[in-house]
């Protein structure tokens, strides 16, 4: 009985200002409008009318059709503030039953990488805020962007996980394949691994003319799924959930595609969609995987090096780190909630400067002109910490 | 490809980067096979032109082969007159007749403005001493005068004209010897002085850029502004960005200022063009953070005194320091000094020395009004006016060595890219254009 497990990510950071550390006066460092004219334009290419179909495919398919969420706290938090009817539209979604919300760090932070006490602490956030708004607590653990290696996984299983998700990267599986369940090689912790083939022919290539399966069709994509048929016994699914409507626009057909995806999958015998605890209740782990370096879902390498790649990015993230403790120590929620929206992880990939390098502009996803603009903002984000939060003198040597 | 260039200067005397582009470009088409025979007004004995013919106006050409040569070209192209300025030719119809006529009238408008715009430039001098010393007018004249006497005896493909000052002598040359006309625009008046354009050289520039078979912008930027002001149409320039000759000497300059706060230097001419005020401004809003900092404003120019002055209002002149006009080793000392390099130019067609500054491994500030801008992503950029933004970046790399670092390791890749052998690649490709029709 092989599984079609499909988890989709919501996320949306706080982006910040262009902040003018000359001008006098203080005011929110975080931009309003441009935070809320992102969500509305996201919301209504995607989470709107995307919602709307998964809930019209859960009635149709009575059950037999299930998908597993992972919405991070500071999109969840700006749904309330900007747009309710958005996070009405998910919670909606909750009471069918057939959709599992995932736990991770309320900002979408790395701060697995650096700063375990703040992990479980931005991760307890998160569980509370998914348990006021879906009734629902979260079982089964992702990090932001699919960061994971051996030591988050034993952070993650100490903290009371039974499973986590993690990339089906190359190395890692050495020769395996990522359509069965494995776990880690030191501690009662399941490890579901993303098909980033098949994941990847959704979220990246659909719409693409110069891919020579253009175009996907559910037909095609659910017969791929199904040579699978007794060498496999889950397919992990992961994307960004902005694959539909957002990355992949409306014209490309992907709302057609989800439609009728359901009914090519079920068509065949024995398959059916789980969820990421329901796969981890149903099936066996049929290996350990060690993860020996820190992997991610992101570019071809797969690893970090998009958010603390270069000088900048670790500069930056260290002169974060530095600020925690004296923050926690002061206990005022106002001061750690700004602090902790600096942790998120979208802050640090504007400061990317890796496809910047051969002359070829990525089309990415930045309020900055370039990395260095976006570096330098931040830290002056971070000196305003400093200055106006902590009280320390201006910056000034030497005065 | 034998190509005639005309240019103002060449290093190691020059007033700016019109000389240094010339070698660049020069140094480079020579490497792609290209014969460049080079006039400039006047050559010193220390210039190094081991690529090409160097000549100046008054040089004395051996004319044997030159008549060789002209024999041949006679029997290739029968049809072309060389001496007589004439459309008369034989064999033609009366519609290639009128035709010719008309292209001939044209060809004769922009020689007659310019002579016309030189005649009234000499009689105003008085109005021009701003940019360029002396009677320049007669100068340009005279070059133009004497050099279209020695193209007679050379031999060319085509003719390559650097900025206004040669305009005149290559379009009396295209109307004397029939060969096509590249003019290469590295500046233009309304660049140097906004609002104060000098009328007679904004005639010569626009009749330079009509009567030319070809124009070559040093930058989209540029290019813009050509044809907003001059009328002309897009197709005929080609954008060819300038290149930079990684300086090796830059290595020898790790030396440690006898001082360790960090320098943020201009340099180039303190005139209006430059936005020297900005850079001034900027300062004082970085002291207000830091005074763990010197500027250094090098170079010379019309606005000198009054950035001075400026200094000492807002005293902070203890911060400042004026080293004069730099070149050469100097210059590479300063850039190599220094921990940032600011170019608040105001209109900046190209901007060679954000290349240089990058080459001795000193990141730059550059203004978004500057050609240079178009080719490097990895600086800083602000509007020119934009004196909160210079000084937060001004701040940040005095601040922040990962921000340096990153930004020079991603630029030394991209001034690979930059090299001269790109801008003469496209370059020659417009020599072809222009021969070919």
């Amino acid at each position: 009985m092989p599984s079609v497990c499909f988890y989709f990510q919501v996320h949306q950071p706080y982006r910040l200002r262009k902040l003018q550390p000359f001008a006098e006066g203080a005011s929110d460092p975080f931009c309003r409008e441009s935070n809320a004219g992102v969500l509305w334009k996201v919301a209504a290419k995607c989470y709107l009318p995307a919602n709307q179909r998964l809930l019209q495919l859960i009635h149709r398919y009575e059950g037999r059709f299930r998908v597993a969420f992972s919405l991070s706290g500071v999109a969840i938090q700006q749904m309330e503030e900007y747009a309710t009817e958005v996070l009405d539209s998910f919670k909606c979604l909750a009471e069918t039953g057939c959709v599992e919300f995932l736990a991770e760090t309320y900002y979408h932070s790395l701060s697995s990488l650096r700063d375990p006490v703040e992990f479980r602490s931005q991760v307890a956030l998160h569980t509370d805020a998914i348990q006021r708004h879906f009734g629902q607590t979260p079982r089964v653990f992702r990090n932001t962007e699919l960061i994971y290696d051996d030591r988050i996984g034993e952070l993650v299983a100490d903290m009371g996980y039974r499973a986590v998700l993690a990339e089906g990267a190359d190395d890692v599986l050495a020769g395996r394949s990522p359509n069965f369940l494995y776990r880690h090689p030191a501690r009662e912790l399941t490890i579901l691994a993303k098909n980033y083939r098949l994941s990847d022919d959704i979220a990246f290539r659909f719409s693409d003319r110069g891919w020579k399966e253009h175009p996907l069709t559910t037909n095609k994509f659910a017969r791929w799924l199904h040579t699978h048929s007794g060498s496999a016994e889950l397919i992990n699914l992961f994307m960004d959930y902005e694959t539909f409507g957002e990355h992949q626009w409306e014209e490309s057909g992907i709302f057609e595609f989800l439609d009728a995806l359901p009914h090519d999958v079920l068509s065949a015998r024995d398959w059916r969609f789980q969820l990421p605890s329901e796969v981890v209740r149903d099936l066996p782990a049929r290996d350990a995987l060690s993860y020996g370096r820190t992997t991610s879902w992101a570019d071809q390498e797969r690893d970090i090096t998009a958010w603390l790649g270069n000088r900048m990015q670790q500069e930056a993230f260290h002169a974060l780190h530095e600020l925690g403790p004296r923050l926690r120590e002061r206990n005022n929620p106002a001061a750690l909630a700004l602090w902790r929206k600096l942790s998120t992880s979208d802050h640090f990939y504007y400061m990317c400067t890796k496809w910047f390098a051969d002359g070829d502009v990525h089309a990415y996803f930045s309020p900055y002109e370039g990395p260095y603009d976006a570096f330098i903002n931040y830290m002056n984000a971070l000196d305003d910490v400093r200055e106006r939060i902590l009280g320390d003198l201006p910056a000034q040597e030497n005065a | 490809m034998n190509v005639l260039m005309l240019g103002w200067e060449y290093p190691p005397h020059i007033s700016g980067g019109l000389g240094t582009a010339c070698e660049g470009l020069s140094r480079a088409l020579a490497g792609e096979g290209v014969n460049v025979t080079f006039i400039v007004p006047r050559a010193f004995g220390d210039e190094d032109a081991r690529h090409m013919r160097l000549l100046t106006p008054d040089s004395v050409v051996a004319t044997t082969r030159r008549i060789e040569q002209v024999g041949v070209r006679q029997v290739r192209e029968p049809v072309e007159v060389i001496e007589v300025n004439s459309v008369l030719r034989p064999y033609q119809t009366p519609e290639q007749y009128l035709q010719a006529r008309q292209e001939f009238e044209e060809r004769e408008e922009p020689v007659s403005h310019v002579m016309e715009a030189l005649e009234h430039g000499s009689s105003s001098v008085s109005r021009t001493g701003a940019h360029y010393g002396g009677d320049l007018f007669s100068e340009v004249r005279r070059f133009a005068t004497l050099t279209t006497s020695l193209a007679r005896r050379l031999d060319f493909d085509v003719i390559h004209a650097h900025d206004w000052m040669t305009y005149p002598a290559a379009l009396q040359i295209r109307n004397t010897t029939g060969r096509p006309l590249v003019v290469h625009v590295h500046s233009l008046e309304f660049d140097r002085s906004g609002e104060h354009v000098n009328q007679d050289i904004h005639r010569i520039e626009g009749a330079g850029i009509r009567g030319a078979d070809r124009v070559i912008a040093v930058s989209h930027y540029t290019k813009g502004v050509i044809v907003r002001q001059h009328g002309v149409d897009p197709d005929k320039i080609k954008v060819v960005h300038n290149g930079v000759t990684r300086a090796e000497a830059a290595q020898r300059y790790h030396l440690q200022a006898e001082d360790d706060r960090p320098i943020v230097l201009f340099l180039g001419r303190i005139t209006y063009q430059k936005g020297p005020e900005f850079f001034v401004r900027a300062a004082a809003k970085v002291l207000t953070r830091t005074k763990q900092v010197r500027f250094v404003m090098a170079g010379s120019g019309d606005m000198l005194e009054h950035v001075k002055h400026m200094v000492r209002e807002l005293k902070i002149e203890q911060w400042f320091e004026f080293p004069g006009f730099v070149r050469g080793a100097e210059l590479e000392k300063w850039f190599s000094l220094a921990e940032c390099f600011v170019m608040p130019s105001r209109s900046e067609p190209f901007g060679i020395t954000p290349l240089e500054a990058l080459a001795c491994d000193t990141p730059v500030i550059v203004s978004r009004q500057s050609g240079v801008s178009e080719v490097l992503r990895h600086a800083l950029k602000a509007d020119y006016w934009d004196v909160d933004r210079i000084a937060q970046q001004m701040l940040a790399v005095i601040r922040h060595d990962s921000l340096c670092a990153d930004m020079l390791e991603m630029s030394s890749r991209e001034l690979l890219r930059l090299h001269w052998r790109a801008a003469a690649e496209k370059t020659r490709q417009v020599y072809q254009q222009a021969v070919a029709g």
